[in-house]
């Protein structure tokens, strides 16, 4: 249901302080990183808020959702501990609002520097050269794998226990022919029954 | 519109191609060297290896194809992506700009799969009507073209911390087949591109023009015949034809909505498998009420993306995934057919990495809390692997224009509706499985199964037949139904087969180069 109000209100609820930092909380408690600083999520809540500002229905969700927030959790959402916040939140996970906010954060909160910092990455390095020669190869573990192509015996490209494939169908340049003995097919998903492997068999000699 | 190279007169007839990806840009450079003029319209922009970004969501918002389209059907991306359903760029070069690299070749009984396979239920297999010994010669040139490691000489590209990880679970899970290629990113300086610098960003344009591109090869080689007319920012929304049933024409629109037209002697269609079949369905006239080609029926049909899904494993200790070339690692022992295993055709487990931005948005789309955010705490300690096998081509997998949604220009936007088949499904399960016990093997912690990401192989949607009523083109992928109307690519395959498909794509592009200057020397056109 739409909020019963008119827009101007509509936008000074969506754009108090309180409101702001309510969302704060709220992206926090949905994205939980105990290694994340405040700033990353700070920047997240005034993605939103700026979407909010452009669309009439985000910001109509946004206020009606934060007010059932207030609802649910029986005064300030902020107050709430993790668990208590994350059970409110489940409540109203099918919501416009909540998709909206988690959209948004998963689309924003992972592109930021210093959530890149908090999980060990180093994003772009073609201005450092590359990573050649810093560190792309230097997880030390386990030991270093043969990068060649194996050189022992070719793979077997069709099961021995396959009805050999019929002749036009396997035609290999290099020699190698789809080689097996011929055996039931009866584990083929899908009809495999006497009469279609007679049809497979015809054709097989056309 | 924007344009590059010679021009020629828009009421002069000349070859068009549409789309300057890995089947467009192919043949036009193949075309060219052979003194044959053409005008290819590109819908993108001409961007460069400067213009890149490295930065994943910018980098995607600069180039992928972004026009709305709608999707339907049982498959996961209608709920998770549902107006996303691919990732293809929108640029010249194509989807070439933001591929990885990848290119093992088919098999011989991947072209025979009807006779192979049988027939299973649901799916409308067919062989497509050349053999692996036919398309041999035109591996062994793309090949060359695109600078395969482990090929012709080429060595191989070394580990990085993902294959490390990837090749000895592999060699401990028993796989045999293991290596960091074949792989078209340069390990040495090859074809006037450097070696590759490991900067990590494989899924984002080469800064560093290490990787194949036809951004980077064809196109500048075309240009630099004299007989390319470049025009990007050209958007192709018809194709005309005249009362004999020849194409005659397209009409194209600049970046302003203008409208142009461009007389043609032959076309050839290379939009990627989306908007393929779109403009044949947008190009229905009295004489083809169905679409252009399409007295089949199968004109968007069969549409294949790959059997897919990735598995990231969390380890004890760092492995920082995202250092080196993306995707170069693969294991074909599971490529075989074997259906002892539950399902018909093989698939290939490849190396994978996402940065936080992109792990996050498709690692569990819609996933939230504790659960989700512990997948992004471990990104240091995580690897990554990607599977990839055949699909099967089902009649109702289907690209249609969906009239109730018009993009900006007021066309009807394609829809994509895929059902994942039993095989599919069945396929897709035995290749989480199976990473899993590759990670297990190297101590994993924990793992974490990912659901297909917006394709990016599109397959399927103007099929290969030998008879006219199975299929829109013949073997040179030649239309049934109009003599000068041509599909250069991934729309053409029979079936999707388990390799990444560009090398085919553009082996099959270089074949049909060779059969057009030879039709269009003996007035065969
Ligand atoms: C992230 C990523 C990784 C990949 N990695 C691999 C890999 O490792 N190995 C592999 O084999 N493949 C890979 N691929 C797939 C590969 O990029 C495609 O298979 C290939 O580029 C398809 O070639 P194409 O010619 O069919 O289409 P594209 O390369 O997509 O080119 C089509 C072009 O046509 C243009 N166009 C479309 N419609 C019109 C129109 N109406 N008018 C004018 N122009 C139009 C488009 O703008 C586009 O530039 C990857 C793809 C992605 C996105």
């Amino acid at each position: 249901m739409a909020f019963p109000a008119k827009y101007p209100s509509l936008n000074d609820t969506a754009l108090t302080e309180e409101a702001r930092s309510t969302l704060i909380r709220v992206i926090r408690v949905a994205f939980p990183h105990d290694s994340f600083p405040d700033g990353p999520y700070e920047r997240t809540a005034d993605t939103i808020l700026k979407a909010a500002e452009e669309s009439t229905w985000f910001r109509v969700s946004l206020t009606q959702g934060l007010l059932t927030l207030a609802h649910l959790a029986g005064g300030d959402f902020r107050q709430l501990d993790e668990d208590a916040a994350t059970s409110v939140l489940r409540r109203i996970e099918t919501t416009e609002f909540f998709g909206f906010i988690r959209r948004t954060t998963v689309l924003n909160l992972y592109d930021d520097p210093e959530v890149w910092d908090a999980v060990g990455y180093e994003g772009p390095s073609v201005d450092k050269g590359g990573y050649i020669d810093r560190g792309f190869n230097d997880l030390d573990w386990l030991p270093d794998p043969r990068i060649e192509t194996y050189t022992g015996e070719p793979i077997v490209e069709i099961a021995r226990s396959v009805p050999l494939a019929p002749p036009h169908a396997a035609t290999h340049g290099g020699g190698q022919s789809a080689a097996s003995t011929s055996a039931d097919t009866s584990t083929q998903p899908g009809a495999t029954d006497a009469r279609q492997g007679q049809l497979q068999h015809s054709e097989a000699t056309k | 519109m924007t344009r590059h190279g010679k021009p020629i007169e828009q009421d002069h007839e000349t070859v068009v191609i549409i789309g300057s990806g890995a089947g467009g840009g192919t043949l036009a450079y193949e075309l060219t060297a052979k003194g044959i003029p053409c005008v290819v319209l590109e819908a993108g922009p001409y961007l460069t290896n400067d213009d890149y970004t490295n930065n994943e969501w910018e980098a995607f918002n600069q180039m992928a194809w972004l026009d709305p389209r709608t999707t339907s059907g049982s498959w996961r991306i209608a709920r998770d992506f549902p107006n996303l359903p691919t990732w293809i760029v929108k640029a010249v070069g194509g989807t070439t700009t933001h591929w990885s690299g990848a290119t093992p070749r088919f098999k011989a009984h991947e072209f025979a799969i009807r006779s192979t396979y049988g027939r299973l239920e649901g799916a409308n297999l067919l062989d497509w009507p050349i053999t692996l010994a036919e398309l041999e010669p035109f591996y062994d040139r793309a090949e060359i073209a695109m600078g395969s490691t482990h090929v012709h000489g080429r060595k191989p590209l070394p580990a990085n911390n993902n294959y490390k990880v990837f090749a000895n679970g592999a060699e401990r899970v028993g796989y045999k087949h293991y290596s960091t290629g074949p792989y078209a990113t340069n390990a040495e300086e090859y074809d006037g591109r450097p070696a590759s610098i490991q900067d990590g960003f494989n899924f984002q344009g080469d800064k560093n023009k290490s990787k194949w591109s036809t951004l980077v090869r064809e196109i500048p080689r075309a240009l630099a015949t004299g007989l390319l007319d470049l025009r990007a920012d050209s958007h192709v929304v018809q194709i005309t034809h005249d009362q004999t049933g020849r194409v005659d024409a397209v009409l194209y629109l600049d970046e302003n909505g203008d409208l142009h037209r461009q007389a043609a002697a032959l076309v050839c269609v290379a939009g990627n498998s989306i908007e393929t079949p779109r403009l044949l369905l947008q190009s229905a006239s009295p004489m083809f009420p169905d679409g252009l080609a399409n007295s089949s029926g199968q004109v968007g049909r069969n549409y294949m993306r790959h059997m897919t899904g990735s598995v990231y494993a969390q380890f004890e200790n760092p492995v920082r995934m995202y250092r080196g070339e993306t995707m170069a690692g693969v294991i074909a022992d599971e490529s075989r057919h074997d259906p002892d295993r539950g399902f018909a055709g093989g698939y290939y487990l490849e190396t994978i990495s996402l940065g936080p931005a992109f792990l996050a948005s498709f690692a569990e789309p819609g996933s939230w809390g504790r659960e989700f955010t512990k997948i992004i705490d471990g990104y240091l300690r995580t690897a990554g692997l990607w599977i990839v096998g055949e699909d099967l081509p089902q009649e109702s997998n289907r690209i249609t224009l969906n009239p109730s949604v018009t993009d900006k220009n007021g066309l009807p936007v394609p829809n994509v509706h895929v059902d994942d088949h039993p095989n599919d499904i069945a396929m897709r399960s035995h290749g989480y499985k199976q990473a899993e016990l590759l990670y297990d093997a190297v101590g994993s912690v924990s793992s974490h199964r990912t659901p297909p990401y917006p394709s990016t192989h599109n397959l399927g949607t103007a099929r290969m037949s030998d008879k006219a009523e199975d299929g829109v083109v013949d073997r040179w992928g030649r239309s049934h139904d109009v003599p000068n109307l041509f599909v250069s690519d991934g729309s053409v395959f029979t079936s999707s087969a388990a390799a990444n498909p560009t090398l085919t794509i553009v082996a099959l592009a270089i074949r049909q180069a060779e059969y057009i200057a030879d039709q269009l020397a003996h007035d065969g056109i």
